[in-house]
């Protein structure tokens, strides 16, 4: 409280105070401990503050001389105030586009031309790296899924026709699958020719599934569940499925009993002068 | 300056015409490198390979 009087004494004489952030009134340069002239304290009082009768010693002073007595100054142009204030006084600077731009004309293409047929060039080429590569990937991905060529190897099978006499069945395994081979007498051929195929279950002309009459090359699994049909044997004369008791007949068609579809002939082809069956 | 105007009015300038002749360059692309690639093989490992060898051999069985 006692702080806060003194304070209020020192207001009165400078006016410009100004409150710090904190809050806190600030008068600096303010003389706080200015004393009565000689002569009129009484020598107890004390530092409690400022006179306010008195004006401030930057108004004016007063000075003992010895030629003219006392002396009393007054500064007309006094200032208000010890507080100094820095004000930067400043204006916005100007803002340029792009300051300190280097020199770039050394840098710059001589001939638009140019650049553009080399960029053309250059993205072109990277379309041409690119589609080939997709391209063989893609026909190598592919590749990889076809046959390998010890499966390839396997693939045809040769068969001497001059050892199957004729009447008599030769079963061969081809890609894992017994294959059938017949050879057939005239008899059997025109059993097998004269057959009216149409009212069949799976119609089929025996011309269309022996190249030569007299020999039959078909698959030998049944086309019901996969059995392996017996030769030689069934109502018509030619297989029978022991499984589920599919008959067919001479020229391996389906005449009796579940199988949907006749025996299927697979790609084959015989040599010249016919001494060898290619299956394959 | 010449050269990359013509090359530019000749395959750039119509997409469809820059875009077939890529497909063209690349299939072409495609048979060079192969072709490259076998012939230095074959020239990397000569002498090493059946097909330098069989003469050898075939006329021994034969």
């Amino acid at each position: 409280m006692a702080t806060a009087l003194s304070f209020r004494k020192a207001l009165s004489a400078p006016p410009t105070v100004r409150t710090l952030a904190s809050g806190v009134p600030s008068a600096p340069l303010v003389n706080l401990s200015v004393r009565s002239p000689a002569g009129h304290g009484h020598g107890h009082h004390g530092a409690v503050g400022p006179r306010s009768d008195l004006p401030a010693k930057f108004a004016g002073s007063v000075s003992l001389s010895t030629s003219s007595g006392l002396v009393s100054r007054s500064f007309t142009g006094a200032q208000t105030s010890g507080v100094t204030q820095h004000r930067l006084l400043h204006t916005t600077a100007v803002v340029k586009d792009a300051p300190n731009v280097p020199n770039f004309e050394p840098y710059q293409a001589k001939s638009s031309d140019n650049n553009r047929a080399l960029s053309y060039f250059m993205i072109g080429s990277l379309g041409v790296l690119s589609a080939s590569v997709a391209k063989s990937t893609v026909t190598e991905f592919l590749a990889s899924m076809s046959a390998s060529a010890d499966v390839l190897a396997l693939a045809k099978v040769e068969v001497e026709l001059a050892s199957i006499p004729e009447g008599k069945n030769a079963i061969i395994k081809w890609r894992g699958k017994p294959v059938f081979i017949r050879h057939r007498t005239q008899s059997e051929v025109e059993e097998a020719r004269s057959t009216d195929w149409k009212s069949l279950r799976d119609p089929e002309s025996d011309e269309s599934r022996a190249k030569k009459p007299e020999w039959l090359v078909m698959l030998g699994v049944c086309t019901h569940l996969g059995c392996v049909p017996i030769g030689e044997a069934g109502d018509f004369g030619g297989w029978f499925c022991p499984c589920h008791g599919s008959h067919y007949d001479i020229s391996g068609r389906i005449r009796k009993g579940p199988a949907p579809l006749n025996l299927e002939v697979p790609q084959y082809d015989f040599t010249e002068g016919d001494e060898k069956l290619i299956i394959g | 300056m010449s050269f990359a105007n013509t090359f530019y009015n000749a395959l750039v300038k119509r997409n469809s015409v820059y875009v077939t002749s890529i497909f063209a360059g690349a299939f072409a692309f495609g048979v060079s490198f192969d072709l490259g690639v076998s012939s230095f093989w074959d020239n990397w490992n000569k002498g090493k390979q059946w097909k330098d060898l069989r003469a050898k051999y075939v006329q021994d069985e034969e």
